[in-house]
């Protein structure tokens, strides 16, 4: 970027990454010198937009548990399956099949009986995952307890059966919060509340009353009698990233990005296919540019809407109200 | 003035296909833009090509070349927020907001105003480029950063 460095101040430094803390199911790192507005998009689009896999139909052949098929349907979906090699995927409405395949889809089965005198607990782990699939490690329930049995679907008393069909597909958590690749993240700036972003409450002292947030030690405490600066602008955003399990914490982050980009890409690919564009439009109308003087020109008895006031937005004859702003604006699209 | 129940000859109701909901022209007003669509698609327009070249940005009208509006379908805050703040870091560029007119409809609009040294389609083509760098930095300062806290931590270990 091209920018004066003047009125960069501190940004000019450009962004940092500082990570405090990391292992296989979380990340904590600070970024620094970005504008909240971009620390936000980061913190929704590793929320909201890296794509997962997650089972999505599921057909039941036979369910004689206590739980009703919707039910176990809806837990199904929110058992972590293995996103790491997604990328071979493609979203199932995207993929030429027009349907599922094997390029689309994972398709897991589970058949459970019991017919013992025990209570049966059938786990993620006693699926088994369909060998036609786009590599062999996505869509793999996510196992993490010392055990290996994975989360528990439902539990079976004796002659009780459950036999099911999964197809998994590739989604976004915009679509179904299943497809969340984290379970939390954490983002948290200004810990001494020297923005005064929040209107902390309190009983007699906020001071002594509200506990200090861990990240209060990166920071200098407010300086006692400091005049308030109202210039401040938050810049160093403290984050808390937890996977679900499906994707490492810091692919999460790293999908994150790419993600973004390609949402950007995608519009300036749109935006240079057509950039012979302007105004030619006669729809609806916006707020007009204040400088576009001919649009405001009237004979000063009507709206800045176009509109002469004789007719009503329909067209039809003239009625009371034919004079609001919400008025036919000139060539409407409806007209 | 009429009274509203007096109100005579109540113009026929428009039928509810018959209006816009928004801001975004139906089919048949068959603007420039959509025009040029279809002639990239050879008219056919279907198939999964369809959902890539949909057209997703455009100018509301009442725009002139250093001020206009644009609205974008599918997008919120995760984008709007973001290059609003990067479109106005340009030194280009008067005034720059951004709104989400109804959370109901997917649709984000912005408005960029420009002094003449550039046009708004310009701004905001170097916003979205711009806020692409902004990303590969940040994407690249985290992985350097990611693999000196795993190198770290190994050295530790041993």
């Amino acid at each position: 970027m091209d920018y004066d460095a003047m009125d960069m101040d501190t940004e000019a430094l450009g962004p940092a990454v500082k990570i405090s803390e990391a292992d296989s199911t979380h990340v904590n790192f600070e970024l620094s010198n970005v504008d909240l507005s971009f620390a936000n998009s980061l913190r929704r689009i590793i929320q909201a937009e890296v794509p997962t896999v997650a089972i999505d139909l599921v057909e039941f052949m036979a369910n004689t548990s206590v739980l009703a098929d919707e039910f176990i349907a809806h837990r199904l979906g929110l058992i972590p399956l293995d996103s790491r090699n997604i990328k071979d995927m493609p979203m199932a409405r995207d993929c030429d099949c027009g349907g599922h395949c094997d390029k689309c889809t994972v398709i897991l089965t589970l058949h459970a009986k019991c017919l013992g005198d025990e209570i049966m607990n059938v786990h993620a782990s006693d699926f088994s995952v369909s060998s036609a699939r786009p590599n062999q490690t996505v869509g793999n329930p996510i196992i993490t307890d010392p055990e290996g049995l994975g989360p528990l679907i439902c539990k079976l008393r004796k002659g009780q059966e459950l036999h099911i069909e999964c197809m998994a597909k590739k989604g976004i958590a915009k679509e179904h919060a299943k497809w969340m690749p984290t379970s939390a993240v954490g983002f948290e700036y200004d810990p001494h509340n020297k923005l005064h972003h929040l209107d902390l409450w309190y009983e007699t002292d906020a001071e002594a009353e509200w506990p200090k947030s861990k990240y209060a030690d990166w920071e200098d405490p407010p300086q006692e009698g400091e005049p308030f600066d109202y210039d401040a602008v938050p810049n160093r955003f403290y984050f808390e990233v937890e996977s679900a399990g499906n994707i490492d914490p810091d692919a999460i982050i790293q999908l994150g990005i790419s993600e973004l980009q390609q949402k950007l890409a995608k519009l300036i690919t749109g935006l240079g296919e057509k950039s012979n564009i302007d105004d030619q439009y006669d729809g609806p109308q916006s707020p007009g540019a204040m400088d576009d003087g001919a649009m405001y020109q009237n004979d000063g008895y009507q709206t800045a809407y176009g509109n002469g006031g004789a007719q009503s937005a329909w067209g039809g004859g003239a009625t009371a109200y034919g004079t609001t702003p919400y008025g036919n604006s000139g060539q409407g699209g409806w007209s | 003035m009429p009274s509203r129940t007096k109100k005579t000859e109540q113009p026929e109701d428009a039928s509810m296909e018959d209006v816009p909901t928004s801001a975004q022209p139906d089919q048949e007003t068959g603007d420039a833009m959509q025009e040029d669509e279809f002639a990239e698609n050879g008219g056919s327009g279907n198939g999964e090509e369809e959902e890539d070249t949909v057209q997703r940005v455009r100018i509301l009208p009442g725009s002139s070349p250093t001020a206009a509006s644009f609205e974008f379908l599918e997008e919120g805050h995760t984008l709007g927020n973001a290059l609003r703040y990067i479109i106005m870091k340009n030194p280009d560029v008067e005034f720059c907001a951004y709104s989400i007119p109804h959370p109901s409809e997917a649709k984000m609009n912005i408005r960029i105003q420009t002094y003449d040294t550039t046009t708004a389609t310009a701004a905001l083509a170097k916003g979205l480029k711009d806020l692409e760098d902004l990303c590969d930095v940040v994407a690249d300062k985290f992985w350097t950063e990611r693999n000196r806290f795993t190198e770290a931590g190994r050295m530790e270990s041993d």
